[in-house]
């Protein structure tokens, strides 16, 4: 039987009368690099601080690495790693009292935490200022450190929101090529991205919600499969997503309608 | 062709600007959190509101009577105390506003004209500067009461008197603020804050021994003061009032140079502002140089903890070192004490009024405890973003309290260690029963305090920027809780010290106390627990108030 890292029965979210997040059944293989995708406001960063413990669910169960995430908050919390929406960072530390920081508060022993700092900051190529406080790194600089504040205490999964937002080309390449080590190394990794390009060439299956509701999981073969593309070329990301989520004629014919914008 | 946007009138952006933030106070409002922050708004302006009203009826008053018996000059004083209150309260009280960022608005096609009138007026948009205006307002009528020829001058002299403090505080607040935004200047200023509240509680000592040969010194300088704004102010008055109209002229025109003058500076400082200004902390991007990272080799003591309450307390030193301002409020305290206590007059005074060391000392510690316990009923105000970290480790809450209010009993520990130490040096020691009594109180106090404290900060959560004074608002409600808990637990001190005092039992307060302090102690035990269940309800809010 295949282990099961993420697994969601009918989450929801509630605010008021606004279903943010509708009985969603989420299954993330472990050792899966899992995009979730879904337009603006659908659902996406509702659902993952659920997953990290950031916002508590209206209903629904979720269980991560065969555990239960109500009964057992602390240790699922010792097995992931997350990057959330505004990152998180302190930004009145530095990067290596920042990455210290963390590493304490995932219980690492301190000389496990001080040579992971140390290693962190050279990969991510932050070691450079080491007086520079986090307030005057630049938004990519800080993407990174979030990163590595993400995955300081060796996490199995990995909650990544944006991950590559602002970060420039080199180091967005040896971001990638760091996590596609972890998932060869079992962790499973799930990321958010606008970027269907990214979603498309990193991740083995995603997972597609709209208005609350899980529309579409799977690998992106199976998706592929499942949309029927002009003949002889391949089925993108992009034409499956906007197949899924309804980008339909009458919302362009409005953009096109604005006729003052030269 | 596209249309082009049409150029705006200064009134209608000045409206629009006004409207906006109406929106930003009327949506905020919609929030629950923040419709009980009103509540607290509404009891806080009523007392802000009150006292304004009483310091007006005192001025109005003040000025009626000056006028009506002669001695207009003597308006200076009260032009004195207007400037004083005007130019120092915004620093004291950081401001009551809500936070606006006029840099935000250089985006739109706005003039320099509109950009510097729209600042300029938003300085009289905070309580200091309403209050004054009150004030003024109620000298000028209390002046025209008594003398109704006094109408046009009293009023010109207002209004000019007005453009000028509110050109110098907001001058003063721009220098600040640019020069506060390099961490360097701010750590300089603080050594000179420190520096200069010694100096000032030497100020006693070299009084007493050189206080005769100033005082004439003091009387030669004093007609120097007469060229200032304040004194101008008065004169200008007192020539109007006396027919002297060629004088009232030169001392009105006094003021408007002083107008000017700052307005000049200030249209230069806001011309950098409007040319789009940067204050981050680091201006041009810092040379590279490749350096290993400082490894931190020793654990210390913190290393007894557990690794999540050592990292809370070392992030918290850390964060407390780097805020300028919040580590100077710290500061004050026991420098006011040692200034009080060096003055030999203190001991006169108490000799005098048959004060006992056995009276003050308690009094003197509650201040202390007062004033250090302040900061602790919005515990997270500088978390910002940082503060998800704390729901995504595994942790329970618990571990962030307790790191966050030993850094805080360390902080008051070592406060009142010293300031006891110089007060029983100076004053004299009190005596065993009252020292112990203190020192039960001490711990009732603040263990008390501390568990109110944790609830207020998870329930009444602001954000506050770092190392600011300008536009930081505290939450009302956190203020009130604060307030109503310091009068809850230092009215049972003094009603147990009291009853010390009524039974005739020295030793009863320090009992009374020991037991209080135990049942403190416990409580906060137990509603650690509690406290923790309780973060996980009000982790929305709170990560909704830090991270927007």
């Amino acid at each position: 039987m295949t282990d099961l890292a993420i697994v969601t029965e009918k989450l929801t979210r509630r605010f008021g009368a606004l279903t943010a997040v509708d009985n969603v059944d989420l299954r993330v293989t472990a050792g899966q690099f899992f995009g979730f995708l879904g337009p603006n406001g659908a659902g996406k960063s509702t659902t993952i601080k659920m997953l990290t413990g950031l916002l508590a669910p209206t209903s629904g169960r979720m269980q991560l690495l065969g555990m239960d995430f109500s009964s057992h908050t602390l240790a699922v919390k010792r097995q992931i790693g997350v990057v959330p929406e505004g990152m998180g960072l302190f930004e009145r530390l530095t990067g290596a009292e920042y990455l210290n920081f963390v590493g304490r508060m995932y219980g690492l022993d301190h000389a496990t935490t001080l040579q992971r700092t140390e290693e962190l900051l050279e990969f991510m190529q932050l070691a450079d200022r080491p007086k520079s406080m986090i307030a005057d790194y630049s938004h990519g600089m800080q993407k990174k450190l979030a990163l590595a504040a993400a995955v300081i205490h060796g996490p199995r999964i990995l909650f990544l929101d944006e991950p590559f937002e602002g970060v420039d080309a080199l180091a967005a390449g040896a971001l990638k090529a760091l996590l596609g080590r972890m998932t060869a190394r079992g962790a499973t990794i799930f990321l958010t991205s606008h970027v269907l390009e990214i979603v498309e060439r990193l991740c083995s299956h995603v997972g597609i919600i709209h208005q609350g509701r899980l529309v579409a999981q799977g690998s992106i073969q199976e998706l592929r499969a499942g949309i029927a593309g002009e003949e002889g070329t391949k089925t993108t990301l992009e034409q499956i997503f906007l197949s899924i989520v309804g980008q339909n004629g009458a919302e362009r014919s409005q953009i096109e309608e604005l006729s003052w914008l030269t | 062709m596209a249309d082009v946007a049409q150029p705006v009138g200064i009134l209608k952006q000045i409206g629009l600007i006004a409207g906006l933030r109406w929106r930003m106070l009327h949506n905020n409002l919609r929030r629950k959190q923040n419709r009980l922050d009103l509540l607290g708004l509404i009891i806080g302006g009523v007392l802000a509101g009150a006292l304004v009203l009483g310091v007006c009826f005192v001025l109005f008053e003040g000025a009626r009577g000056f006028v009506y018996s002669g001695n207009t000059t003597w308006l200076s004083l009260i032009f004195w105390a207007i400037f004083a209150w005007w130019q120092l309260s915004p620093i004291v009280v950081a401001g009551f506003g809500v936070s606006f960022d006029f840099r935000k608005l250089l985006r739109f096609p706005m003039s320099f004209g509109t950009f510097y009138i729209i600042a300029l007026a938003y300085g009289l948009a905070d309580f200091s500067g309403l209050a004054a205006v009150c004030w003024l307002v109620s000298v000028v009528i209390g002046a025209i009461s008594a003398q109704i020829s006094l109408l046009f001058p009293m009023v010109a002299v207002g209004l000019l008197f007005v453009l000028f403090n509110v050109t110098l505080e907001r001058l003063l607040g721009s220098w600040l603020e640019r020069w506060l935004a390099q961490r360097r200047s701010r750590e300089l200023f603080f050594a000179g804050f420190i520096l200069l509240m010694l100096g000032l509680q030497l100020l006693g000592p070299l009084m007493n021994r050189f206080g005769n040969s100033v005082g004439p010194w003091l009387m030669r300088a004093l007609p120097y003061f007469a060229y200032f704004p304040a004194s101008l102010a008065g004169k200008s008055v007192g020539a109007a009032s006396a027919g002297n109209y060629r004088e009232f002229m030169l001392a009105a025109g006094g003021i408007a140079c002083y107008a000017l003058f700052f307005g000049s500076l200030l249209w230069l400082r806001f011309a950098a502002q409007y040319r789009g200004e940067e204050l981050s902390e680091s201006q041009a991007p810092e040379k590279t140089v490749r350096k290993t990272v400082r490894r931190e080799t020793a654990e210390g003591t913190l290393g007894l903890m557990s690794p999540q309450i050592a990292a809370v307390i070392r992030k918290e030193f850390r964060y407390l070192l780097r805020n300028g301002f919040a580590a100077m409020v710290l500061l004050i305290p026991p420098i006011l004490v040692f200034a009080l206590i060096s003055q030999s007059s203190l001991l006169q005074f108490m000799g005098s009024k048959g004060l006992s060391p056995e009276l003050f000392f308690p009094s003197f510690v509650a201040y202390i405890v007062l004033i250090l316990m302040a900061p602790a009923y919005n515990s997270f105000a500088y978390e910002n973003t940082g503060v998800q970290t704390y729901f995504t480790a595994p942790l329970q809450f618990r571990d962030v309290f307790l790191g966050k209010n030993f850094v805080q009993v360390c902080l008051i520990v070592t406060e009142l260690t010293l300031c006891i130490a110089a007060f029983c040096y100076r004053v004299g020691a009190p005596s065993a029963p009252i020292f112990l009594a203190t020192l039960a109180a001490i711990v009732f106090t603040v263990v008390g305090q501390l568990s109110i404290a944790n609830w207020s900060s998870l329930s009444f959560p602001r954000k506050l920027a770092f190392g600011q004074v300008h536009g930081q608002r505290q939450s009302r409600m956190a203020v009130l809780i604060a307030f109503a808990a310091q009068i809850l637990l230092f009215g049972i001190s003094s009603l147990v010290l009291g009853l010390g005092r009524w039974t005739g039992d020295r030793w009863l307060p320090a009992k009374v106390f020991a037991l209080l302090a135990a049942a403190a102690v416990g409580g906060y035990v137990a509603a650690l627990d509690a406290l923790t269940s309780y973060a996980e309800k009000k982790k929305e809010t709170l990560i909704e108030a830090l991270c927007r």
